[in-house]
């Protein structure tokens, strides 16, 4: 089942500057993709696309019953609602507790209190998160901040957890527990697309699908094991 | 919506720094505002004070026709602009001089004839106490064959007509001036506590937030902070105010309802600062 769609997909910032070129990809129910490629190659710009920040130039973009062709603003909201966006610099609201921060994520949908509660902490167990409901994010690690902004990616229940550069911020061991959590979180039915330039990441996950796009087109797409980047030109 | 409430105030103490910059700032608009509207008040009073002595006094002569004066009190009454005709006979002037001289009456004693002419004394109705309006009455008056001579203080009215043009003028371009200040302090103040919160804005929206509910918990928050804006500045008014009357001299004082006037101000800036502000963040999707 295709929960994501790219066809033929370009897109940039203005109409003389493409930052993708005529990308072409599904995202399948429940998947682990890796999303490579050096910095500037359009990863970024990829997923944005995906949570409707840009819209394309051309091509259709689908995610879940949404079309990028059709869609109208006022349903934006609804659409991010099912995806779950995690970022570099965790994206926590700094005079909030951790607790609140992933409560914000469910208060904005208008859901009761009662539901928030239950949530909450389940998503904070799952993470490995109790007894930090009350830290604020100064108070908190680096991994710990981004495992709170996952919790808050997971909490409205999104088929699909994005992350763009989830461990730039982070040395390499706490790096390795987030993608270990990752993982753990997408056997549990959410699929996941890692946006990363760490290479170290990838190690013995040769199963594992990946997206490798270079100057703004997807070169490869297939097992990370596999992988042979086409010569840069 | 209770959420939104508890959001909005929450807000103040979240954002502290820009929060407080923003009600600062519409408090001291407000009052810079309010204290400049105090002076104008007073100074408007005290022309009203000045223009209510505006009296035309015309002096008749002795041997007037009692018939004629009592024709042209009718027809100085029904002139436009003229509040009463007060005819003032010999016999009672004489007695008003007597009165206003006091213990020295007694040099009126020896008088054999009554010197003191009768008069009519004419006051104007409000709005027509200007030299214009004042003037024509008293042309018609002069005009008439049996008086002597009208006297209506030429030189204070214009006196007054000068400093009422001055105050109106100074008042309009300095209230202007001063609201044009007011809404640029606020609207920049908002601006900035807007901008301060742009990550809040793109997390609201990255969550699945819609237009909407963003907006409504700014609003919320922005009319509250007005509110508290407005409200402060009325407080430091009214205290202004009060102490200069008690301590300095009595001055007229704003009504109740000019204070409800600068909350709801207040208020309604931080609505329309915000609305405004939130634009640019919203319409990017």
């Amino acid at each position: 089942m295709t929960m994501i769609e790219f066809q033929d997909v370009s897109a940039g910032y203005s109409r003389n500057f493409r930052v993708l070129e005529e990308i072409s990809f599904h995202i399948g129910k429940g998947e682990f993709v890796f999303l490579t490629g050096p910095s500037g190659s359009g990863k970024s710009t990829l997923l944005r696309l995906i949570y409707h920040e840009l819209i394309p130039q051309a091509g259709e973009l689908t995610v879940a019953d949404f079309s990028s062709n059709r869609i109208k603003r006022r349903k934006i909201p609804y659409l991010r609602r099912k995806l779950g966006v995690v970022f570099q610099d965790f994206s926590l609201l700094e005079n909030r507790t951790s607790a609140e921060n992933v409560a914000f994520a469910l208060e904005v949908t208008g859901a009761s209190r009662s539901f928030i509660r239950s949530r909450l902490s389940r998503v904070f167990a799952q993470l490995g998160l109790t007894g930090k409901e009350n830290c604020f994010p100064h108070e908190l690690s680096g991994g710990e901040q981004q495992r709170v902004a996952i919790a808050r990616a997971l909490v409205g229940e999104p088929f699909i957890l994005i992350a763009d550069e989830p461990t730039g911020n982070l040395d390499p061991a706490i790096s390795m527990e987030i993608l270990r959590l990752m993982i753990e979180i997408n056997t549990l039915g959410t699929a996941v697309l890692l946006a990363s330039h760490d290479y170290s990441l990838l190690k013995g996950k040769d199963d594992f699908r990946r997206l490798h796009l270079s100057d703004g087109r997807l070169v490869y797409d297939g097992p990370n094991g596999k992988f042979a980047p086409v010569p840069e030109h | 919506m209770l959420r939104a409430v508890k959001e909005a105030i929450l807000g103040f103490t979240r954002a502290k720094t820009m929060s407080f910059f923003a009600v600062l700032a519409t408090s001291f608009s407000l009052l810079v505002l309010g204290l400049f509207t105090l002076a104008l008040l007073n100074l408007n009073a005290l022309i009203r004070y000045f223009e209510n002595k505006v009296e035309i006094v015309v002096y008749l002569q002795d041997n007037a026709d009692q018939g004629l004066v009592g024709l042209a009190l009718e027809d100085l009454s029904g002139l436009e602009g003229v509040r009463q005709v007060r005819y003032v006979s010999k016999e009672k002037a004489l007695e008003n001089f007597r009165t206003d001289l006091g213990p020295d009456s007694d040099l009126l004693q020896d008088l054999e004839t009554n010197p003191v002419p009768a008069s009519f004394n004419i006051t104007m109705k409000p709005g027509y106490r200007d030299t214009l309006h004042v003037k024509l009455v008293a042309d018609q008056a002069q005009a008439l064959t049996f008086v002597e001579e009208v006297d209506y203080g030429r030189e204070w009215l214009r006196r007054i007509d000068i400093f009422k043009h001055v105050v109106s003028v100074v008042g309009a371009s300095v209230g202007a001036l001063l609201g044009l200040v007011a809404v640029i302090l606020i609207s920049s103040a908002i601006k900035i506590a807007v901008f301060s919160r742009r990550k809040e804005i793109f997390i609201m929206k990255i969550v699945g937030a819609t237009n909407g509910y963003i907006r409504r918990s700014f609003l919320l928050e922005g009319f509250f902070k007005g509110a508290l804006g407005g409200l402060l500045a009325a407080g430091m008014v009214f205290s202004v105010s009060e102490l200069f009357s008690r301590k300095i001299m009595p001055i007229t004082s704003f009504s109740d309802r000019y204070y409800l006037y600068t909350l709801m101000a207040g208020a309604l800036m931080g609505l329309v600062g915000s609305w405004i502000s939130l634009g640019r963040y919203l319409r990017r999707i």
